[in-house]
């Protein structure tokens, strides 16, 4: 088969071919480019969601401030935990997750690798739904509730021209939720169905992920690369995967039934009509919980994975970090009502989720003294990564302390609805999820350019955000305690809360200095960091086997692995007290290893590009669109063409093969027409 | 020295089964692993309302015809054995087989989704339930309507796939829609079904 | 990798017998509706129509979907979601008084 034939055609359009340029992105099922894109995004939005908390803390750094109306305050918490979380988080998870799991158990993509696209494009168009709530969301006083912002049913005016009053028509029910608040009664309007809407949207793409991750970790492992020869940040990435795939599906009925009773006028959390907003919280709790661990597990895996590397010590206790993980992970299914210890539920159930939450602390201990007992001893290199990594376990144990100090049930009864919360929630989400991302960001880099980011910029952003951090919510544990109540939009003088409430104010703007820093260096590093070469690190894992910047095959020769720490061992030797040391062919060997992996011998076939998961994206944002407008005609029509796109790309995509017959892979040292050197049979 | 290395995986043969268990089978598999907890919510909602007394309106199980429900379940329940059937002509290289069979089961999956509409139309019309009505009748609705909407993709799928047996070349396991897996989606939405029937119908009382 | 490479595989004929088995089982439910209606049977209907449920359950799980031939990944996947399912949900519905807990 010459390599000038015609491309045959198995469907209806030509299958694009090009793996650069613009379209190469919206047709890629590469997983490198998309957790390329998964991360861009996710960092704009955790961008936005700062600024929504920097309007926040300057509405707050004030007693009585009218900064920001009481409607446009909650819309603006509402709008930052829900971005954090939803679009931020977890999709910057899921981006490290694209790019390395692969690479981490010697694979050249993910199981499924169109479905890999579907999961990024859903997510996309999802984020760009629930934010499209700032233009097209409506947001009105409930009706006939007379007093209650405003008697016509229009939100209360005031606070001047620059209240940001017009953010009050985005979703105000907190990124929780609560029913009948978040109902039809207490909030008409479409905004909150954008918000329903949009993280149902969002669950199914996490949802498709979740599956692929799983069997991509089943089934596509290099030769030897046994389960407990894996890399812990991909045993993280397998027990997100089962966390997702076990508690979306409970928050997707859950938002299902709110849609239902917003949209269709069902009774399920309608008070009046019989419905109870218990259930609401049952159910977004069976979520909700696990969800915070899939928010951290993925930090804890990248911290697993640094840690060692600059304490040139392999890791503590593999196995325990490990099964720990996946007992936080299944611990972490049983202790949802510890949302609800102050909302009514019975003593028995009270004590029950007290003590379960409790042994929660048991498995993160396990890991917490593991990381300690990695570094102990160990020679310790203190490069940005490795301090975001030290940093994570400082913070995040601060935070499982306070943790600590819910699960006991009267205790909390006094905690809940105040700043001591949020103090909690902040230290192990930020202390710690953030910092092992930035951790992760540091350390994968050469991964993903070739070059190594400023060390010097790397250590002034971790200072002044471990400053700004701690600044910012240390002192909130205080003036919870001392009353200050959450998720509300203003507090008098008289309580003398406002002098620690300037002091978190202007911690919080520490903290997007240090992020500016960081986007100037990423900037910066990728046009003009230090070249990286294959190993910059000297670490340990197999992913490191693939050169830098990697290569769209990943590995030209996939590695066969003996043993855990695989590449580590392939540089170094256990002297007689056990201690490495480095085999003295050692740069050789990670120089024979590049130039292995940078020239394949035979041209790799890798899944073609495709169309078709863009297309069946598309049409589910637009059908959710009409589901919000579904009593007038066009929201009908939406309805249906969104389905009638989303169908046909299916059928499309179902007659499609994944990989096209006698299409050639361009050799790496030849240009991007595609043009084969030589003829080769197809395999 | 240079690595040891994968002659099999070399080539970048995209099918490679660490476990020995096909991945899109493996991958059905774990979805469906994840329906337990999507329908559990349903029928969790629907126990809860449907036991709850004091509501207005018509409660669900006041009004259930049990000899129709039973015909459609027993309807729902042969569909998995012409499914059955198609998956193993598919297997044995009959392809007329196949496609008879394929045909079949579409035919009897949609018998029964005609019958649940016709029981929707007979409460909302004959006995003005609606969703609604109360939360009993949302929760019913909702569990049954989510259940059917599973029937009716798996309709769609098993049409499809009948469409593409009936081409020359026949049914391959090779592009993106694959028996195995339609099937296995098909069983899980009748045993569903199977809970459905008893918790819900045969089951139900109605509180005092 | 396919259909074929499994050791054992129910002819049609054995399958045809198990949908008289199904159909049967389905037959004795719905006698036992008409026969609860008749004599109250209280918890014994609930435990043989459940019964019967699970019964079926298991066997359009074990042989229509072939799990009792597959790998035993798959039944460890599909028995730890429904167990999960079920532990949750009991203890939702315990709290909100469908199920009685003790105390």
């Amino acid at each position: 088969m010459t390599a000038t034939a015609e491309r045959p055609q198995t469907t209806i359009f030509t299958r694009p071919k090009s793996t650069t340029g613009f379209w190469s992105w919206i047709t890629t099922v590469d997983h490198k480019k998309i957790g390329i894109m998964y991360g861009y995004a996710a960092f704009l939005f955790f961008v936005l969601g700062g600024v929504e908390a920097l309007l926040l803390r300057i509405q707050l750094s004030q007693a009585n401030a009218e900064f920001l109306t009481a409607g446009a305050y909650n819309a603006l918490f509402t709008m930052h935990g829900t971005t954090m979380i939803f679009l931020f988080v977890m999709p910057v998870g899921a981006a490290f997750i694209n790019y390395l799991l692969p690479l981490l158990i010697g694979a050249r993509d993910v199981a499924f690798p169109r479905l890999n696209a579907l999961s990024w494009w859903i997510f996309f168009f999802g984020g760009i739904f629930l934010y499209s709530t700032f233009i097209f969301g409506t947001s009105v006083a409930p009706i006939g509730a007379d007093g209650f912002g405003g008697v016509d049913g229009n939100l209360a005016a005031g606070g001047g021209p620059g209240s940001f009053n017009f953010l009050a028509t985005s979703p105000d029910g907190g990124w929780f939720g609560y029913q009948p608040n978040a109902g039809p009664l207490y909030s008409p309007g479409t905004a909150l169905d954008f918000w329903a809407l949009g993280l149902q949207i969002l669950g199914l793409a996490s949802l498709i992920s979740a599956i692929n991750f799983i069997v991509t970790v089943f089934n596509m492992r290099a030769k030897g690369m046994r389960l407990l020869r894996m890399p812990v940040f991909a045993w993280m990435s397998t027990v997100v995967a089962f966390l997702l795939l076990f508690s979306l599906p409970i928050i997707a009925i859950a938002l299902f039934m709110v849609t239902a009773d917003r949209q269709f006028g069902a009774l399920f959390f309608a008070p009046t009509g019989g419905g109870d907003p218990i259930l609401w919280q049952h159910l977004f709790w069976l979520f909700g919980h696990p969800e915070v661990y899939i928010l951290v597990l993925p930090a804890m895996g990248i911290v697993s994975e640094v840690l060692p590397v600059f304490s040139r010590k392999p890791l503590f206790g593999y196995s325990a970090v490990v099964f720990a993980g996946a007992a936080i992970a299944f611990l972490g299914f049983g202790v949802w009502a510890h949302h609800m210890f102050a909302s009514g539920i019975t003593p028995v159930a009270q004590a029950a989720f007290g003590l379960a939450t409790m042994t929660i602390a048991i498995p993160t201990g396990i890991k917490i003294f593991n990381w300690l007992g990695t570094m102990w001893m160990g020679r310790i290199r203190l490069t940005t990564p490795m301090l975001f990594a030290i940093g994570f376990v400082a913070m995040f144990t601060i935070g499982g302390l306070s943790g600590v100090t819910h699960s006991i049930v009267p205790s909390d009864w006094q905690q809940t609805d105040t700043y001591y919360i949020v103090a909690h929630f902040h230290y192990v989400l930020f202390g710690g999820a953030v910092f092992g991302i930035f951790a992760g960001l540091y350390y994968w880099f050469p991964k993903l350019t070739g070059r190594v980011m400023s060390e010097k910029l790397g250590k002034t952003q971790f200072w002044l955000m471990l400053i700004g951090f701690n600044l910012t919510f240390a002192p909130m544990h205080w003036l919870g305690l001392q009353g200050m109540v959450r998720r509300t939009w203003k507090y008098a003088p008289e309580t003398g809360l406002e002098p620690w409430n300037v002091a978190v104010t202007i911690g919080a703007f520490i903290i997007a200095l240090a992020i500016a820093v960081f986007m100037f260096n990423w900037y910066t590093s990728k046009r003009r960091g230090r070249l990286s070469g294959l190993d910059p690190w000297d670490a340990r894992t197999v992913e490191w086997m693939s050169p830098n910047p990697t290569p769209e095959y990943n590995f030209a020769v996939p590695p066969v692995v003996e043993r855990l720490d695989h590449f580590w061992h392939l540089k170094y030797d256990e002297d007689e007290e056990g201690r490495a040391a480095p085999k003295p062919d050692m740069d050789q060997i990670v120089a024979g290893i590049e130039e292995e992996q940078l020239n394949p011998k035979t041209p790799i076939h890798l899944p073609n590009p495709s169309y078709f998961p863009f297309f069946v994206a598309l049409g589910i944002p637009l059908m959710f669109y009409g589901i919000i407008y579904h009593t007038t005609t066009w929201g009908k029509a939406m309805i249906f063409i969104g389905g009638l796109i989303t169908l046909s790309s299916l059928i499309g995509w179902s007659t499609e093969p994944l990989e096209e017959p006698h299409i050639e892979h361009p050799e790496p040292d030849e240009d991007e027409s595609g043009e084969p050197a030589e003829e080769v049979s197809a395999s | 020295m240079t690595v040891a290395h994968d002659e099999a995986v070399e080539h970048g043969h995209p099918e490679h089964e660490s476990t020995g268990v096909e991945s899109r089978k493996l991958g059905m598999w774990v979805f469906l692993s994840s329906e337990f907890l999507f329908f559990g919510a349903l029928i969790s909602n629907y126990l809860i309302y449907s036991n709850r007394g004091g509501f207005e309106g018509v409660y669900p199980a006041q009004i259930y015809d049990i000899p129709f429900t039973s015909v459609s379940s027993f309807v729902l329940l042969m569909s998995s054995l012409t499914m059955v059937l198609a998956h193993n002509a598919m297997s044995r290289g009959d392809q007329n087989g196949t496609k008879t069979w394929l045909f079949a089961t579409a035919a009897l999956g949609s018998v029964f989704l005609g019958g649940q509409v016709f029981e929707f139309t007979e409460f909302i019309v004959e006995f003005d339930m609606t969703l609604t009505t109360n939360p009993a009748a949302s929760a019913f609705f909702v569990l049954t309507g989510f259940h059917g909407i599973h029937v009716a993709i798996g309709v769609i799928m098993l049409l499809s796939l009948w469409g593409l047996s009936r081409r020359r070349q026949g049914l391959s396991n090779k592009g993106g829609l694959n028996l195995e897996m339609v099937g296995l989606y098909w069983h899980f939405v009748d045993i569903i079904w199977i809970v459905i029937f008893t918790v819900v119908y045969l089951l139900s009382t109605v509180p005092t | 990798m396919s259909v074929e490479d499994h050791p054992t595989h129910p002819t049609p004929s054995q399958y045809w017998k198990i949908a008289v088995v199904l159909a049967v089982l389905t037959a004795i439910e719905v006698a036992m509706f008409y026969v609860n209606d008749a004599r109250d049977l209280g918890a014994l209907n609930t435990v043989i129509l459940l019964g019967l449920a699970v019964l079926k359950f298991v066997i359009v799980v074990g042989y229509y979907m072939h799990l009792r031939y597959e790998s035993s990944m798959l039944s460890r996947f599909f028995t730890a979601g429904f167990i999960l399912a079920m532990s949750l949900y009991a203890v939702v519905l315990g709290a909100m008084g469908i199920i009685a807990i003790r105390g």
